[in-house]
């Protein structure tokens, strides 16, 4: 059956042939899955090695509708898979875990899962799991996309066809980003590739928010960047490409958000919100240094107007164009930015102390009650007219260090968790990007266990909260590994991200050597070759298929996405999620 | 060869119950038994496999974390224990998920006698159940090269 045949006739029996990617480590729990969910009639692929399951999804994004993860897992935590996966293809994400504990079902709320389910899993549970697919897609695709595309020659306008619409995806893609691309400048000139170094996204985080999230245009960044050679395109691609971050995180939780919208309102003069705002330091009371160092940077105007906005990820349009300066500092590339956003919106999210019983508001809460003085220091670096507290003690590069260090305070361990682990889970996106990246060795399980040992938190705190203490030990690991990470290019990445990748692991409550045990014995093939030959037969047709539709609407994004990438990152690490945005 | 097959299916119905009512099973293992057809015939068997292998990977990890000298890493133990709960629940073993949850509270208590305990049932149990399992495919089997059909068994 070609690969047009296949999608026709699965489009055409939406939900039937719904194609799902299973992730679980647990051999027993995949293989019952996989059971359940061919019952439901739906195409599974298993693998259950969360790597693995990136990598087949990056391969080609428009190979699965729905991903169902397991939250436990030995390599990556389920939450940074979800993260991940949200992030870089947009689609939906099933949780999945013994624990009923609702916390965890909260934590897979704010990373973004469109639901998260019990085990044991029952058959019940996944026959309607395709309305997730289709909510996406009705969400993502603003009117026009509803009927496929024809290209398959189904001219589907059932608005419930959410694979026409998912096969649409690139279409989709490439039509947000014209949409968001102020220079649609899709001109074939080469630019020289931009590097956003720390201190160029400093600055450009600094002038955005002098500026006003939502009035920051790129030619008035880049004159107030004042930065030679970096071009205003340069400037808008960044931009831009953090306005899509901070949507697709934070389009799960607008509706939170929508209270949290007043408080940015009140915080509103931007910068000056946060002088005034004492921020606690976590104190257990929010996961709020961490929460408040993301929040920090936040201006009140742009996010929380964003915040308000309406329906998941279209409403997040709103959100991602008010920029978390903080949120930039911390990374200066695209994954340093997902970094930060995320951290913002989820690590409020996570928390105790809700202004109004709302996630969101947390934030804003935080920024108030905390004295945070990483949220200061970060501010500092995001906002050079920050004063004080902490900007001494706070180099600039670690401003996303402050975050995770800053977790250290709270007792809660969950926000903590949440915005280390968001943040770790970033970096080691990052890492994971990275191509020079090695699989976790012995060598950084031994480097994790060392420092986990260290570490009083038992569970997922990250390395940070272990190995660094606060403002002044942030700079010396964390931005190293940090800027290792996103460092792509260069070879010494493979260290930090050998140790996030590490840290990763131990944080999924893997252990020493029994996570080397268990990743040895699992054996890469294992898993994968489950995969890979549900691949094979399953798509390989298809992508024969697809692959025309993919290159056209490749080619086209590459165009616009030319100036995003060029303007954006050096990074090798980037351009391998650009490739599979 | 209709009597054997009759009294096979019999002897198949009554210990098939008989392991529910003594909890070993529960209704997980009832609809892992509905996913079993004849795309996938030795599907509950394929599964109750992995989940004994997992069993003793599991165990072993746990023994390990106990067993090491100076301080013992609970929350390494009770992650094994977590995911042990996991596939237990899955493939419905009702005690050995019982079991689990009990070790998981010792585990969180930092309770290393109630672990060792609970390490220990654990073993007993899962072996007992497998024991249990194997007897009763072996009489499905039976069923089959008798020329008969293995009954579902209605259990209620």
């Amino acid at each position: 059956m070609t690969v047009e045949q296949q999608d026709c006739v699965a489009l055409d029996q939406f939900p039937v042939g719904m194609r799902v990617l299973a992730v679980d480590d647990d051999q027993t729990c995949l293989r019952i899955l996989e059971s359940l969910l061919h019952r439901c009639q739906y195409h599974v692929t298993t693998t259950n090695q969360a790597q693995k399951a990136l990598e087949l999804l990056r391969e080609n994004k428009n190979k699965f509708d729905l991903v169902i993860s397991d939250v436990d897992m030995p390599d990556m935590d389920g939450f940074k898979l979800l993260e991940l996966v949200g992030l870089e293809m947009d689609l939906p994400v099933i949780m999945l875990s013994a624990h009923s504990d609702p916390k965890y079902v909260m934590k897979g709320v704010t990373h973004g899962a469109c639901d998260y389910l019990l085990k044991p899993v029952r058959i019940e549970e996944l026959k309607n799991i395709w309305q997730h697919v289709v909510r996406k897609n009705r969400g993502s695709n603003n009117g026009d996309k509803k009927d496929g595309s024809g290209n398959e020659g189904v001219a589907n306008s059932d608005q419930n066809n959410g694979r026409a619409n998912r096969k649409r995806k690139d279409q989709y893609n490439e039509d947000e980003d014209e949409e968001r691309d102020d220079n649609d400048d899709p001109s074939s000139q080469k630019k020289p590739r931009v590097v956003w170094t720390v201190e160029l996204h400093k600055k450009f985080v600094a002038a955005v928010n002098q500026l006003g999230f939502e009035k920051a245009m790129p030619k008035k960044i880049l004159d107030l960047m004042n930065v030679e050679k970096l071009t205003r395109e340069n400037v808008a691609s960044h931009l831009q490409k953090f306005r899509l971050y901070l949507k697709r995180i934070s389009g799960n939780q607008q509706a939170i958000m929508a209270n949290s919208d007043l408080h940015f309102l009140q915080m509103s003069n931007g910068l000056d919100g946060f002088h005034h705002r004492p921020i606690p330091v976590g104190t257990g009371q929010f996961h709020g240094g961490a929460a408040a160092a993301g929040m920090r940077p936040f201006p009140p105007n742009g996010i929380l107007g964003r915040l308000n906005t309406p329906s998941g990820m279209s409403g997040v349009r709103n959100l991602s164009s008010s920029p978390s300066s903080g949120m930039f500092l911390q990374n200066p590339t695209d994954l340093g930015k997902f970094h930060h956003v995320s951290s913002l919106p989820l690590n409020h999210i996570d928390g105790g102390n809700i202004l109004q019983g709302l996630p969101m508001p947390l934030e804003f809460d935080q920024l108030q009650t905390n004295n945070n003085k990483s949220i200061i220091a970060g501010n500092s670096m995001a906002f050079p007219s920050f004063p004080t507290q902490q900007q001494s003690s706070l180099p600039n590069n670690n401003n996303h260090l402050v975050l995770e260090g800053h977790p250290q305070a709270p007792p809660s361990a969950f926000p903590g968790h949440q915005i280390n682990k968001r943040l770790e889970h970033w970096s080691n996106a990052v890492s994971s990007s990275s191509s020079t990246l090695p699989p976790p060795g012995q060598n950084s399980n031994s480097l994790i266990s060392h420092q986990f040992d260290a570490s009083s938190s038992s569970y997922s705190i990250p390395f940070c909260d272990s190995t660094i203490p606060l403002n002044p030990a942030l700079d010396h690991t964390n931005p190293r590994a940090f800027y290792r990470a996103t460092d792509m290019d260069s070879s010494a990445n493979v260290q930090p991200g050998v140790y996030y990748d590490s840290l990763q692991m131990r944080k999924s409550g893997n252990y020493g050597p029994t996570t080397d045990a268990m990743l040895s014995s699992n054996n890469p093939k294992e898993g994968f070759t489950v995969g890979q030959q549900k691949l094979q037969s399953g798509f390989m047709g298809g992508e024969a298929g697809s692959l025309d539709d993919i290159v056209n609407s490749t080619m086209k994004q590459e165009q616009s996405q030319g100036d995003l990438s060029e303007g954006d990152l050096g990074y090798g690490g980037f351009s391998s999620l650009r490739t599979c945005i | 060869m209709d009597a054997l097959v009759a009294q096979l299916q019999m002897q198949y119905r009554n210990y098939t119950v008989s392991l529910y009512q003594q909890g070993f099973l529960d209704d997980q293992f009832t609809e892992l038994k509905k996913l079993q057809d004849d795309a996938s015939p030795d599907f509950v068997a394929e599964v109750l496999s992995l989940f004994f292998e997992d069993c003793v990977k599991l165990i072993g990890n746990m023994a390990r974390a106990l067993d090491q000298t100076g301080t013992v890493d609970f929350s390494q133990v009770g992650a094994s224990v977590h995911q042990l709960k996991g596939s237990s629940s899955s493939v419905g073993a009702k005690r050995v998920k019982g079991l689990c949850v009990t070790f998981k509270e010792y585990c969180e208590a930092n309770n290393y006698e109630g672990c060792v305990r609970c390490l220990q049932q654990v073993d007993i149990e899962y072996k007992a159940l497998q024991t249990k399992l194997q007897d009763m495919f072996n009489l499905e089997k039976q069923i089959i090269q008798a020329g008969g059909k293995v009954p579902q068994v209605d259990i209620n």
